[in-house]
This record gives C-alpha cells, sequence and structure tokens, in this order.
C-alpha cells in the first residue's frame, strides 16, 4: 500500500485456468452477436414509417369504404326495396329521407309522355271513356 | 473523430476511423484485462465479473461510434464498467436482500473454499473491510489502491471533484485501518 502499511500488498482473486486466453475472442463474439441483433431490428425500423402509412391508408380506406355503404342514398333504396312497406318499423321509416325517396322514383318509376299525341287523339280517348270534358275544366 | 496527438490511444482512434471492428478488437485487447479486475473487486465473484465485463464491452461496441477523441477512452471505459460492476451489486442486493451488516459474512459465503479466491488471512480481512466501505469509497479507495489511478481521472470517471476523491479516498483508508486493527 502506497499510504499505509497497515493494509496487505497483492491481490487474492483468482480466475479460472486461461481465462484470458480466450477472454477477446469472447467478448467480440458477444459483440458480433449484438450487431447481428442490431441489423435485424434495423430492417423494422426502416420499414416502421412505411408500414404505419400503409396501416393509417388501409384503416382510412376501410372507414370510407363503410361511410359510403351505411350511408349512401343508394344504398338506404336498395336496402328498403326488398321489404314490405308495412314491415318497416316506425323508427326506420323516421330516418328514410323522402326528397332522396322521390327523387329515385322520379328517376326510375314514372315512364316519359311518349310523343306525338295531339288534342283531338285525347278528346277522342276521353269521349271513348265517357270522360265529361266540361266537368274537368269545372275542376281546373 | 478529431485526433489529440497527446493522447495514449490514438492508434486506436486512427483505426476506428478507418475500420471500426478492427478498432474495437484493439479496444479490447487493451482494456479487457484492466477492466476485468476492476470490476472484479467490486462485485467479488469472479462469474458476476465476466458477466459485467461482457455487458461493458456491449455497451461500449454500441456507443462507440459516438465516441469523441477528445475524451479519453480509458475513463470512458472505466465509467461503463463501473456503472456495470454497479449495476450488478444492485441487482444482487435486490434479490438477495443483503444488507450492508451482511456483506462481511456473504463475502465469507462467496469466498470460503471458492477456487477463484486464495487470500490468506490478512487479505480475507482486508476484502472483508472494503467491501463494508460505502460504495463511492470503495470505487475510489480500489482505482486508487490498485489501479494507481489519478484523481483527475477518476473525477471524469466518477463526475466528482478532486478534492471529494482525496477525502474520500482519506476516509476510506481510516476506516480500513480501523478494521483491520480491530477499533
Amino acid at each position: 500500500m502506497k499510504t499505509s502499511d497497515k493494509i496487505p500488498p497483492g491481490n487474492p482473486f483468482k480466475v479460472p485456468e486461461k481465462y484470458f486466453e480466450g477472454l477477446n475472442s469472447r467478448i467480440i463474439a458477444s459483440t458480433v452477436e449484438v450487431q447481428d441483433k442490431k441489423n435485424k431490428s434495423g430492417l423494422y425500423v426502416r420499414l416502421k414509417p412505411f408500414l404505419a402509412i400503409a396501416a393509417s391508408v388501409a384503416v382510412l380506406a376501410l372507414l370510407t369504404y363503410t361511410g359510403m355503404i351505411l350511408f349512401s342514398p343508394r344504398s338506404e333504396s336498395a336496402l328498403l326495396s326488398g321489404i314490405p312497406v308495412e314491415e318497416y318499423p316506425e323508427t326506420i321509416l323516421n330516418e328514410i329521407d323522402i326528397l332522396t325517396l322521390e327523387g329515385n322514383l322520379v328517376l326510375t318509376e314514372i315512364p316519359d309522355i311518349e310523343p306525338g299525341i295531339n288534342e283531338k287523339e285525347i278528346i277522342d280517348y276521353l269521349v271513348l271513356e265517357n270522360i265529361d270534358v266540361n266537368e274537368i275544366q269545372e275542376q281546373l | 473523430m478529431r485526433l489529440d496527438h497527446r493522447n495514449p490511444d490514438n492508434d486506436i482512434f486512427d483505426l476506428l476511423e478507418t475500420d471500426i471492428n478492427k478498432g474495437f478488437r484493439l479496444v479490447v485487447e487493451r482494456y479487457s484485462t484492466r477492466l476485468y479486475w476492476h470490476i472484479r473487486r467490486l462485485v467479488i465473484l469472479h462469474e458476476d465479473a465476466d458477466d459485467a465485463l461482457q455487458n461493458t464491452f456491449v455497451n461500449a461496441w454500441r456507443n462507440v461510434s459516438n465516441f469523441r477523441s477528445e475524451s479519453s477512452l480509458y475513463t470512458w471505459l472505466y465509467a461503463i464498467a463501473t456503472n456495470e460492476a454497479l449495476t450488478l451489486i444492485n441487482k444482487r442486493t435486490r434479490n438477495y436482500a443483503v444488507s450492508i451488516d451482511d456483506l462481511g459474512s456473504w463475502f465469507a459465503n462467496s469466498t470460503e473454499g471458492s477456487t477463484w479466491f486464495d487470500g490468506d488471512e490478512a487479505q480475507i480481512r482486508l476484502q472483508n473491510a472494503i467491501i463494508r466501505l460505502p460504495e463511492k469509497q470503495r470505487i475510489v479507495f480500489n482505482l486508487k489502491y490498485y489501479d494507481d489511478m489519478t484523481y483527475e481521472d477518476m473525477s471524469k470517471i466518477l463526475k466528482t471533484s478532486v478534492g471529494a476523491l482525496k477525502a474520500s479516498y482519506h476516509h476510506a483508508v481510516k476506516k480500513i485501518e480501523n478494521i483491520l486493527s480491530g477499533i
């Protein structure tokens, strides 16, 4: 001891035989192992932002598609068209957009007026059907 | 990395710049043995020292690319090794609930009949006294007494002022002398 004679010098610890001979190789091997793990996890780390973007886009697309299916007017009328009106629960009927239904009816169910019918043909039709023209005029 | 020509590890820095694997191999070759002994004197058991030494170099390897040569490689590695040794000691203390009062008997049990301890009675008493020192005093005593480290280098490792380290060493020596004298 440099500062006290009361403290005995020397190293009481021992190591296994040839411990230091293989020590450096073992240390290098463990650092190589760490490097390999780092490289493997490095691929995931590099791809992580792209995976996050891809997942976000997929979720967004799914939400958009679901929204279109649930809330599009066409889908409402398509869903309702197969069910008799009597079976519509009141709550469903309250949620139906009447304007949308009317719009669909106008587009799909009212046929175009056939062109080429003149006034004489209309009068002939009324006579044939025994309809009083004066009565119609009064109502108008 | 900027080269400091007064640094004794310049050859290592040169090699780390050109070939990091070869450079690190040189770091291991130069420092593994002395770091082993530093750790061993703190953790006592060979198996623990071996584990802590491996962890020391794994940590060093992870961070060597960020190391700046204006710092000392020697003190940087000693700081990592000291932290690894203390982490292991704290883990052991938690796992086995070893109090400071039980350290003497723990040391006796650990070394009794151990193949890796062949000290005489005086050495056993010395190690028994060292292990009873407060953590920082124990590190300071070991670094000064066994490694003959300067207080300036110690200051970089332990982030403590030179004056405080000198006082710490003085107290450690006094305590050990008292224990050895049976006071």
